[in-house]
């Protein structure tokens, strides 16, 4: 206690798009580690997904429709300000909250997060930032390293790194993953995770890190930006997937990021992907009437809104042509 | 598994997890094929479906036959006789018509 002063602890855990952070937490919770936590999830699109997964929370709260570390920084700071509040005011016999867990979304850096935090003249008196866990994309994360500024803005400010997917890496390359993250970030603790559940590292004080080139401006490419396709009746679920199957496939790499939960005859479908990588669709149970189901979240660069809709159309046509 | 033809192939590709029954996967089939013929014929590539043969019928204008598993397969096919993969942002697909 004496380290926070009576402040609550508030652990951000950040990573790139789809580099598992919500599987990541999901497990510690299903292990029930952060009993007691506030689980504040944060998703840069309108529509929350990810709070869906994290049923296994005792307090929820969605900061949806802009990132927390820039467009809706305000809305973090709001709402962190109201449950301070709510604490100070509360009864002594009820057990106070003495843990937030940050969930942000791929697009954030945690270190503006921290500095918003420290720099709110409320904040400051109830908050204190305990540690930075940053999800590594086991599978993906050298090329993202390679090609993105955010990636490595995200490494350089953790104190725990988790690689993920380390099941579906080969040797080698995780080698060069480790060392080179090592070298980016020699303070931060790293650690292997496969779907959450930790995993031994490999021995890699041979490999040799990768030194990364500076990004240049013509290197540097337009924004990752999110889009919300709405699935309406006419489109089914094996139109739907040929469309987004042939465009993963050519556009793989400028979408990084698809999820959404869809409607099928087989129940509710979890839809997530990776780049080109598209997990085995999870079927969710029922939540009610209130979720907003059909809706596709799609993260990533060159295309827009009218572009998608378009082209999702001429796939599908018109039912019984 | 068939030793001759080696269908199934690893069972579960994403796209067919929309069909809860044989009923629904057999339907989603043809749907399949229905909408994969709106595409590939600009890419000279045809679809049939006649549901005796397992996995996916292609044919090129050349009347050469492939039976793939599955549409991550049909893409690379339409990649290697096109030279560039079918895409989905192309014109011919997003022009006003």
């Amino acid at each position: 206690m004496s380290d926070t002063d009576g402040r609550i602890r508030l652990i951000i855990l950040g990573g790139y798009l789809g580099s598992g952070k919500t599987t990541w937490l999901r497990h510690q919770l299903h292990e029930g580690n952060f009993q007691g936590a506030l689980v504040i999830v944060n998703e840069a699109a309108e529509t929350p997904i990810d709070d869906a997964l994290l049923g296994g929370s005792e307090r929820l709260a969605v900061l949806a429709g802009g990132c927390v570390c820039c467009a809706a920084k305000q809305d973090l700071i709001d709402l962190l300000r109201r449950i301070s509040d709510d604490r100070s005011r509360a009864v002594s016999t009820e057990s106070p909250l003495d843990l937030i867990i940050l969930e942000t979304s791929g697009l954030a850096d945690p270190g503006a997060i921290v500095e918003a935090i420290r720099s709110d003249p409320v904040l400051v008196y109830h908050i204190v930032v305990s540690e930075v866990i940053v999800a590594v994309d086991g599978l993906h994360g050298m090329s993202q390293l390679r090609s993105e500024s955010l990636s490595r803005h995200q490494i350089e400010v953790a104190d725990q790194l988790i690689v993920t997917k380390m099941d579906a890496v080969d040797q080698a390359e995780l080698a060069l993953l480790l060392a080179t993250l090592q070298v980016m970030s020699p303070g931060a603790m790293i650690s292997g995770a496969v779907k959450g559940v930790p995993h031994q590292l490999p021995e890699f004080s041979q490999a040799k890190a990768e030194s990364l080139k500076d990004l240049l401006a013509e290197d540097v490419k337009a924004p990752i930006l999110p889009t919300r396709l709405h699935l309406d009746d006419s489109i089914d679920w094996t139109a739907f997937t040929v469309w987004l199957s042939a465009l993963l496939y050519a556009r793989g790499d400028d979408i990084v990021r698809v999820k959404g939960v869809i409607r099928t005859p087989a129940g509710r479908l979890l839809l997530q992907t990776v780049r080109k990588i598209v997990q085995s669709p999870e079927i969710l149970p029922e939540q009610g009437d209130t979720r907003e189901d059909n809706i596709v979240v799609m993260i990533g660069r060159g295309f827009t809104h009218s572009q998608l809709t378009k082209s999702l159309r001429h796939f599908v046509g018109r039912q019984g042509n | 598994m068939c030793s001759a033809c080696g269908f199934p192939a690893a069972p579960g590709h994403w796209t067919e997890a929309g069909a809860a029954n044989a009923h629904e996967r057999l339907r989603g089939r043809f749907r399949r094929a229905q909408v994969l013929q709106r595409v590939l014929p600009s890419y000279n590539l045809s679809v049939s479906e006649t549901n005796d043969i397992p996995g996916i019928q292609l044919s090129t204008l050349t009347g050469s036959q492939s039976i793939v598993s599955h549409l991550d397969e049909v893409w690379a096919l339409a990649e290697k006789v096109n030279g560039a993969p079918v895409d989905p942002l192309d014109r011919r697909f997003i022009g006003e018509e």
